[in-house]
């Protein structure tokens, strides 16, 4: 499944590491009845595995 | 406790915000854009699958960079589609509740904290300002240089390279603190983020500032005006600014 998008219409846009260093390291984080939190998870890990692997995927030739 | 077939997906936490805007809003998986109220705060939301935002299925999507990409772009248009008209608390990634009883209690249980946030940004946008020391040419030039004659000679060589370097470094780092210094004096709030890597960021040179500065839409002008006038006494180092974005630096709760 992918999600949809919808056009964004006012702000300059934010480019992708930017948001991932807000989104996953920064924001509202609340706990208790929540069922899913990223609070819990490593994101600094995670996130800095994803990057370096995507990055290194596009640095490689295409095959 | 079997896990709910759907969850609720919060983007942002709204204060006054029209209910009208989200009605033009597609949300992640194309679901329609909603509000859970609580007092003068809203909550924006969607529903989304637990087969994709469970626990277990986060952590593997979040593996997914292709999906990760798709998901973080929409909470962006998202919260950026509230943002524009009212003040905006934006939530971290992929903060799923239950359902509309859970949103509502937790509003209900943070809604001094939240309030203070939706205070500090009302009004403010948030600027990106990155500065960048140039690639060291001549150490890549010295690299390239002739061999040493001797081990004098050598020894030579790596203590003035010692010292050019750190000078170097103290320098950019002085001129970084500098500009971090200056701006936060014009904004109501400021962060450090850690420096980027290269590869990730698409700007050369070392990243020796990566700051989030909340700035009052007011105070644009004299922001852009301090910018020039910072960039053309930097020397050597390079100030990379962006924005107006949703205040995403300034969302977080204090001391939880």
């Amino acid at each position: 499944m992918t999600p949809e998008r919808t056009p964004a219409r006012d702000l300059a846009p934010v480019a992708l590491v930017d948001l991932l260093d807000r989104l996953l390291g920064t924001g509202v984080v609340v706990a208790g009845d929540v069922v899913v939190s990223l609070a819990g998870v490593d994101l600094v890990e995670i996130r800095l595995q994803l990057l370096i692997s995507s990055v290194r995927a596009r640095m490689e030739p295409s095959s | 406790m079997s896990e709910p077939e759907t969850g609720r997906y919060l983007y942002a936490v709204c204060r006054g915000l029209d209910p009208a805007v989200v009605r033009e809003v597609t949300a992640l998986y194309a679901a329609p854009l909603e509000l859970v109220a609580h007092q003068d705060l809203a909550a924006v939301v969607s529903t989304v699958p637990m087969a994709v935002f469970g626990e277990e299925a986060l952590r593997r999507n979040l593996e997914d960079m292709t999906w990760l990409e798709d998901v973080v772009r929409l909470h962006d248009d998202v919260v950026r589609a509230v943002a524009v008209r009212a003040p905006t608390a934006p939530m971290r990634l992929a903060t799923v509740c239950f359902d509309d009883a859970a949103v509502r209690a937790r509003l209900r249980a943070m809604y001094i904290d939240l309030s203070h946030v939706l205070d500090r940004v009302e009004g403010c946008s948030e600027w990106s300002v990155k500065v960048l020391a140039p690639p060291d040419e001549l150490a890549e030039a010295q690299v390239a240089a002739a061999a040493p004659s001797s081990g004098a000679d050598y020894l030579r060589r790596k203590q003035t390279e010692a010292r050019r370097r750190a000078t170097r470094d103290d320098s950019a780092a002085d001129a970084a603190a500098r500009i971090h210094d200056e701006l936060a004096r014009l904004s109501r709030a400021s962060r450090r983020l850690p420096p980027q890597d290269p590869r990730l960021s698409g700007l050369r040179g070392t990243m020796v500032l990566n700051a989030a500065f909340l700035v009052p839409d007011a105070d644009r002008a004299s922001f852009a005006t301090l910018l020039d006038q910072l960039r053309a006494d930097g020397g050597e180092v390079v100030v990379d600014a962006r924005g107006p974005w949703p205040p995403y630096s300034f969302a977080m709760l204090d001391a939880r």
